[in-house]
């Protein structure tokens, strides 16, 4: 398991996080929608996940651990979470 | 962009030219009629150019236009200044349209729905301006919605692009409410630049599921941006400038600072990042030096015409390129130059016949005038071959009228039809396509009117209900044939046979010996109609020896073809050329005569015993048949018929399937000339075609040998 809830009431994404991994945190966010989403410990993230990340709009601690992510990604789903 | 719009859009710029110098004049003097008419005549022209495209939105605001004008000529309204505007408005419009036909080779509706589809492109190179120094590919990648099932990661894919620039993540549709969010289902757009080539790209992104859109960045494509500024740009930069020369020590400072923001962020929104950073130094400057000169002058730099006239100058000359490619040359000018050619080619028949005549004296340069003439004789064939090719169109923009002509006449007639057009890009002298409309739609006219049956009477013969009529055109050769089929009913032989005797178009006698298909022929006799009643198509009392005698003028030949309930065939033989005649030359009683080598079947070599009287007139049997002979110089009345001993000169002649010989003196040489018509004094002379000059400079009068032997 790559997503958990923290002690700090974050949900946080650790490591790899798998497409199946969409699920779950759409179900945490469903549960408890004003939650943070840490991905500070993210390594990579597969598009299921961050679609999720785009759908709900939650709010980021961030920069991810993945370069990529950081590059790419963070900036993408800023600029649509702007709108 | 397909040669039928490119004419379309030089005649319609010539148009629009045409309708704006005409409404300039009718703003200052509104009750020019005649200019008026011109403008009128321009409009209606331009409209007609776009039916024919089938462009509906131009046809739609000329057409408004042209009501004005049609009102303005009817009196019912005058032609204010607003009005003129309006039309005005609407020809700069039509030249919008034009330049986007013009660039894009597509109507306008399609170019949009086209620039529609890649404001994708358009919207990330704009946000992502920072790259537009380094973007060689786009891509815009939207995965299947069940692309997770599949194993597939897209956004990593994505990202893992070579050379990425730019990435841009949105959902296909809206977000759903997150109750009946899918999060296995794909809903992403991901749209990406990168300097990475459209092969690697391309490469990168194989075997993905979903579409991929992948364009490739051509400097071009971004450079007229960064260079032009859009005239509110230019608006808000001049107003910069007037107010930095407003400005005193008092308040230097906050004009300075206030312009400098403004200009920045102007220049940005162009997406113009380094321009603005210039701007943002010169504010700067200007306010540790305290004065507004270094700011200014970088806003000046920026509004100098460089960069916009750049942009603008590539898209003129790229015009005028295009333009160059098809010169436009007034019609005499062509003509004048067909006639130089013509005169050039007599020159060389000229040399020619210098160079036998110092031949036949053994001069010794003989050989050599020879090569020349030789040189001369293709170099001419070369030049009279281009000059000739300069005159030719395509049988198309007489063609193209048809389609609208039979629509009507299958409304009007109540007869369904359709109409096949094959062969239109065939081409033949301007002359030959334009003198063909009338005589086609003649004969079209007849196919529906009296060739088609009634949709009951289709029914009862098993035929469709829609009747077909196919015009079908092609090069033979040195001629152009034209035909036009139908699938009605033929020609009924026996009742042409009956009408042809009732109306005297020939004696019982004569029809009895006439074969059916001569029968059939007899309907383009003069006199003749078959049309039980006049209607309002055709049978007007013009009859189809109207369509004969037009297209013998220009040289060709009209012939029918029928099959008893199964339609007919017209056929139209036409040269392709009108200029250029063959003639032999003959001789009678010492004159030379031109006859047209296409009207000759052979020349023979027959004892004069064998030149039979048979009543008034004479003939021989020649391969078992009968040909009546005249003796050319008789029937010139150059003197009595010949008599002698020596074998008698035959130049057997078929004009319309008649077949006749004209007894010669002596038989000269082939020649190839430029036949000129009659003109003057000598029109209407029976029994000559025309003139051409031989190359010793005698006239050559070319017999009409259909008439002389009627």
């Amino acid at each position: 398991m790559t997503i958990k809830v923290s002690a700090a009431g974050n949900i946080e994404l650790i490591g790899i996080c798998s497409s199946d991994e969409g699920e779950v945190l759409l179900q945490h966010l469903l549960e408890t929608p004003h939650m943070m989403v840490d991905w500070r410990g993210c390594e990579s993230a597969h598009t299921a996940v961050i679609q999720v990340l785009m759908a709900t709009r939650p709010r980021l601690l961030g920069p991810p651990a993945a370069l990529l992510l950081e590059k790419w990604v963070q900036p993408a789903l800023a600029a649509t979470m702007d709108k | 962009m397909n040669e039928f719009l490119t004419q379309f859009v030089i005649e319609s710029r010539e148009l629009v030219e045409q309708a704006t110098e005409g409404l300039l004049v009718l703003e200052k003097s509104p009750n020019d009629a005649e200019r008026l008419d011109s403008v009128f005549r321009a409009f209606h022209t331009l409209k007609g150019g776009a039916g024919i495209v089938d462009f509906a939105a131009m046809e739609r605001i000329v057409h408004a236009a042209e009501e004005i004008l049609s009102a303005a000529r009817a009196g019912k309204r005058t032609l204010t200044t607003a009005l003129v505007g309006d039309c005005l408005a609407c020809l700069d419009q039509v030249v919008q349209w034009l330049d986007v036909i013009e660039q894009t080779g597509e109507f306008p509706s399609s170019a949009e729905k086209k620039k529609a589809d890649e404001t994708w492109l358009a919207e990330i190179l704009e946000r992502n301006p920072g790259t537009r120094a380094r973007v060689a590919t786009a891509l815009q990648f939207i995965p299947d919605a069940d692309c997770f099932y599949q194993g597939e990661d897209p956004l990593a894919q994505v990202t893992a692009l070579p050379e990425l620039l730019a990435l841009d993540i949105q959902p296909v549709v809206a977000w759903p409410s997150l109750n009946s969010f899918d999060p296995y289902k794909c809903n992403l757009v991901l749209t990406a630049l990168t300097a990475a080539s459209m092969s690697e790209v391309t490469a990168h992104m194989h075997g993905h599921s979903g579409t991929c859109e992948i364009r490739e960045i051509n400097p071009a494509q971004t450079t007229p941006q960064d260079l032009a500024l859009p005239s509110q740009a230019r608006g808000v930069l001049n107003e910069q400038r007037a107010l930095l020369s407003h400005a005193t020590s008092a308040n230097l400072a906050g004009f300075v600072t206030s312009a400098g923001l403004t200009a920045e962020n102007v220049l940005r929104s162009c997406a113009l990042p380094e321009a603005a950073a210039i701007v943002a130094q010169a504010t700067e400057k200007s306010l540790s030096e305290r004065s507004p000169e270094p700011l200014l002058e970088s806003i000046a730099q920026l509004l100098l015409p460089k960069p916009a006239a750049v942009a603008e100058t590539a898209k003129v000359s790229g015009r005028s390129e295009a333009a160059a490619q098809t010169l436009r040359i007034d019609a005499r000018r062509v003509d004048a130059l067909v006639r130089l050619t013509g005169e050039l080619t007599v020159a060389k028949n000229a040399a020619g016949h210098v160079a036998k005549l110092a031949q036949e004296e053994g001069n010794a340069l003989a050989g050599v005038l020879k090569d020349r003439q030789v040189v001369l004789e293709r170099l001419i064939a070369e030049l009279q071959e281009l000059v000739l090719g300069m005159r030719v169109l395509p049988l198309r923009s007489v063609l193209q009228r048809f389609p609208r002509v039979v629509r009507e006449m299958s409304v009007s007639l109540g007869k369904p039809l359709t109409l096949e057009i094959e062969g239109d890009d065939t081409e033949a002298d301007k002359a030959i396509v334009e003198m063909l409309f009338e005589p086609l739609l003649h004969i079209v006219r007849n196919a529906v009117d009296h060739g088609i049956e009634s949709p009951g009477q289709r029914a009862a013969r098993g035929k469709p209900a829609t009747a077909r009529i196919r015009i079908r055109a092609a090069r033979q050769a040195d001629q152009v044939i034209i035909e036009i089929s139908d699938d009605g009913g033929g020609i009924d032989v026996a009742r042409v046979r009956e009408v042809a005797r009732t109306r005297g178009v020939a004696t019982e006698e004569e029809l009895r010996l006439t074969s059916e298909t001569d029968v059939i022929d007899l309907v383009f006799a003069a006199g003749f109609s078959t049309a039980a009643k006049v209607t309002e198509l055709s049978g007007r009392g013009v009859g189809l020896d109207a369509v004969r005698t037009a297209v013998e003028r220009v040289g060709g030949r009209v012939s029918i073809e029928s099959r008893s309930g199964d339609g007919a065939t017209v056929r139209f033989s036409l040269p392709f050329s009108v200029m250029m005649t063959q003639v032999m030359t003959v001789e009678a009683s010492g004159q030379m005569f031109g006859v047209p080598l296409d009207a000759i079947v052979e020349t023979v070599s027959v004892p004069r015993t064998a030149i039979v009287g048979i009543g008034a007139a004479h003939a021989i049997v020649l391969r078992n048949r009968t040909v009546p002979v005249v003796d050319l110089a008789a029937l010139l009345g150059l003197r009595a018929a010949m008599s002698g001993e020596a074998d008698a000169t035959i130049v057997v002649t078929s004009v319309a399937g008649h077949f006749g010989g004209l007894h010669v003196d002596r038989i000269g040489q082939r020649l190839e000339v430029i036949l000129k018509p009659l003109d003057g004094l000598l029109t209407g002379m029976p029994g000559i075609t025309g003139t051409t000059l031989l190359g010793d400079g005698r006239v050559l009068l070319v017999l009409d040998i259909g008439e002389l032997l009627q």
